[in-house]
């Protein structure tokens, strides 16, 4: 016993086993309890959850000295009985700013809950998903068959999908470019492999010189979704891949940063990384029908060409916490943290 | 007492004495420990790529650009490259010719013609030089030589500038450079990272020529110049040598530098700034995300296996260069 009380000190969170300012002899015991099972519980996990609870520990430490000023009285015992839990989350990287503020704004709603949101890509969260290291899989595209077949086989559970929000992929360019609105026809010409324009004029002769291409890496789920969506098929009927000549940047808020500083640039990445630096350009289904700015209600209603669903995906019916979760996040409580980091809730 | 220090000395002797065997067998362990480590290493990526090799299609891989290693479904992959290669030589070779010189230039001076405190700051600069790691010297290409560079390659169309960047090949098209990060900052920001290696290398080598050459070619009547370079130069070509060399291993495994400075675009350069990608930043891109096992996972490691073979066979040709010049000055 004697050894593990500088563990205690390190890892749980303080509102866990009570304060010190809690005077009450029974209570002292009960706590003495609590405090053991702890212990316990930390000695018996795995060091990543350490990990987690530490951090959680030392950022709720600072909360709750400015959230929870009544903590001295008797309602101690009723945060001390509750026991943490763990929610692992993992997926798109384009939802990975979304999931961390779910999780921060969840644990002023429960604050004994700690999930864990970590990114990797779409593709990685479906083979965690499978090998049960997250109990959320975060997906940008919707889960492809072998996927689900492979979930079946692996953990001998159904899916089940959620949609908790859109988004909507921009087409970037520099402030300076001339051009306002481009079609997808002329985007896929533009990006598709033996696409025909390779230079600005060939849409518009008021400016002039190569399309320098900024793109996501391949293993992305932005790149997936745009390729689908933009490239179409080729005369044999099979999807058209993207053209080489693009610089495919790690991350969504690097084509920007590049697309910024190039004046011939043309790139996609999500609606939620538009700065002062770039601008979108409108789009139209179809050359000479209207074109359309990227927004929320044009993505949620379909009149915007390259909007897409936001997933969540379990394995099996979800259940205790992370149903608790889920539902939160499909509260207008949680759609509210959609709209703040840039993506669109569904209502 | 004296003794007694007798004794103490002899007792000393006896234990080093029973020691020698292990410390024998240790100092040769430490002397092996590199070859026993290069050959674990290659038979770990070996045994890695092994399973792909056989069914690797080895002249698209050497001849082909189009590297589409996650293809749309129902479309098969596609292992092309030779545009990586190309990238990777081409953003070492650029690196060299500034490193180089650069390097050599910096060894001579700090070596044979600066005194005094101007040498001793000059040395320490150089050395906290190396010490920048290699995400910064990739985020200063991406946000201040890449714009630079950008401006400087940057015409209206059909002015001189223009046409002389498309003659010569330093921008594809009239209006220059389509993008900050490309071919030479990646090759500039290689050169920053490998000079100082070049140069703490070179001014060692420089420094072991012995005194008396100097003098003897003062006293000939040499200057300092002609001293550099038909004394120190030439007793000094192996050391200098293996400097550029360990300069250019550097430059050729660099990674996170060039995923950011480069550009990462898979093409074939056809001028000075166009954008390149390399093999390195290709695997660091795409190994985090490709299953464990796959095609892709395994052409990856056949990419390293390349970058290996080709670091050694550059090795051991400056090595039989180094030894056919030794012969040609003996004989």
């Amino acid at each position: 016993m004697k050894h593990t009380t500088p563990l205690h000190r390190r890892t749980l969170p303080p509102n866990l086993v009570g304060s010190d300012s809690t005077p009450s002899l029974t209570l002292r015991s009960d706590r003495k309890r609590n405090f053991r099972d702890a212990v316990e519980r930390v000695l018996t996990r795995s060091w990543t959850t350490c990990l987690s609870i530490t951090v959680a520990a030392l950022t709720g430490c600072g909360q709750k000295e400015s959230t929870d000023p009544g903590a001295a009285g008797g309602q101690r015992p009723v945060v001390i009985t509750q026991k943490p839990v763990e929610i692992r989350v993992k997926g798109s990287d384009t939802m990975v700013q979304l999931a961390t503020g779910w999780s921060e704004a969840y644990r002023k709603v429960k604050s004994n809950v700690f999930v864990n949101a970590d990114g990797g890509g779409t593709g990685t969260g479906f083979a965690a998903l499978q090998n049960n290291t997250c109990d959320i899989c975060d997906a940008s595209r919707e889960i492809k068959k072998e996927e689900i077949e492979k979930t079946k086989t692996v953990t001998g559970k159904d899916v089940k999908e959620f949609v908790v929000a859109y988004d909507a992929l921009a087409v970037y360019a520099h402030p300076s470019n001339p051009i306002n609105e481009i079609s997808i026809e002329e985007l896929r010409e533009i990006w598709a492999e033996n696409g025909a324009v390779t230079s600005w004029e060939q849409i518009n002769p008021a400016i002039k010189g190569k399309i320098a291409l900024f793109g996501r890496q391949n293993n992305s789920g932005t790149y997936d979704y745009f390729r689908e969506h933009i490239c179409g098929q080729t005369s044999a009927g099979k999807q058209r891949e993207l053209r080489g000549g693009i610089s495919e940047m790690n991350g969504s808020a690097e084509v920007v940063e590049n697309v910024s500083k190039t004046p011939l640039a043309l790139g996609y990445s999500g609606m939620g990384y538009k700065t002062p630096d770039v601008k979108w350009l409108k789009v139209s289904s179809k050359k000479g029908e209207p074109a359309v700015e990227p927004g929320t209600d044009v993505a949620r209603s379909g009149k915007y060409p390259i909007a897409r669903k936001l997933y969540l995906y379990t394995a099996g019916e979800p259940a205790g916490e992370v149903k608790a979760y889920i539902d939160w996040i499909l509260s207008p409580e949680g759609q509210k943290i959609v709209e703040k980091e840039g993506f669109v809730p569904l209502k | 007492m004296a003794e007694f220090q007798k004794v103490r000395a002899r007792k000393k002797f006896r234990f080093l004495d029973a020691l020698e065997k292990p410390i024998e067998v240790l100092i040769r362990l430490c002397g092996w420990s590199s070859i026993i480590g290069i050959a674990a290493i290659f038979l770990f990526i070996f045994k890695e790529a092994a399973p792909m090799v056989p069914k690797l299609d080895w002249i698209h891989f050497f001849t082909s650009a189009r590297w589409i290693p996650n293809p749309a479904p129902g479309n098969p992959p596609s292992f092309g490259a030779w545009a990586l290669l190309v990238g990777t030589f081409a953003t070492t070779f650029i690196a060299l010719i500034i490193a180089v010189p650069v390097g050599l230039g910096a060894a001579v001076y700090i070596s044979e013609f600066a005194r005094g405190k101007g040498k001793e700051t000059l040395k320490i600069v150089i050395e906290l030089l190396a010490a920048i790691p290699s995400i910064v010297w990739g985020f200063i290409g991406l946000m201040v030589l890449g714009p630079i560079i950008k401006g400087i390659f940057t015409a209206a169309p059909g002015s001189a500038w223009g046409k002389i960047m498309v003659a010569f090949h330093l921008a594809t098209a009239e209006t220059g450079a389509s993008q900050g990060t490309n071919l030479l900052t990646g090759g500039v920001i290689l050169a920053l990272m490998s000079v100082p290696l070049i140069v703490s290398l070179s001014e060692d080598a420089l420094r072991a020529v012995p005194d008396s050459f100097r003098e003897a070619a003062l006293a000939l009547g040499a200057n300092t110049w002609e001293t550099v370079r038909r004394v120190l130069f030439p007793a000094a070509r192996n050391g200098l040598l293996a400097a550029c060399m360990l300069g250019m291993g550097r430059a050729i495994g660099e990674t996170m530098a060039v995923l950011l400075a480069t550009g990462h675009n898979n093409r074939i350069p056809e001028a000075l700034t166009d954008p390149v990608r390399t093999m390195t930043a290709t695997i660091a891109a795409e190994m985090g995300e490709t299953v464990h096992g796959s095609e892709h996972y395994r052409v990856l490691f056949i990419l390293g296996i390349v970058l290996f073979i080709a670091t050694c066979g550059i090795n051991v040709a400056s090595d039989l260069i180094v030894k056919g010049v030794k012969k040609a000055n003996q004989s």
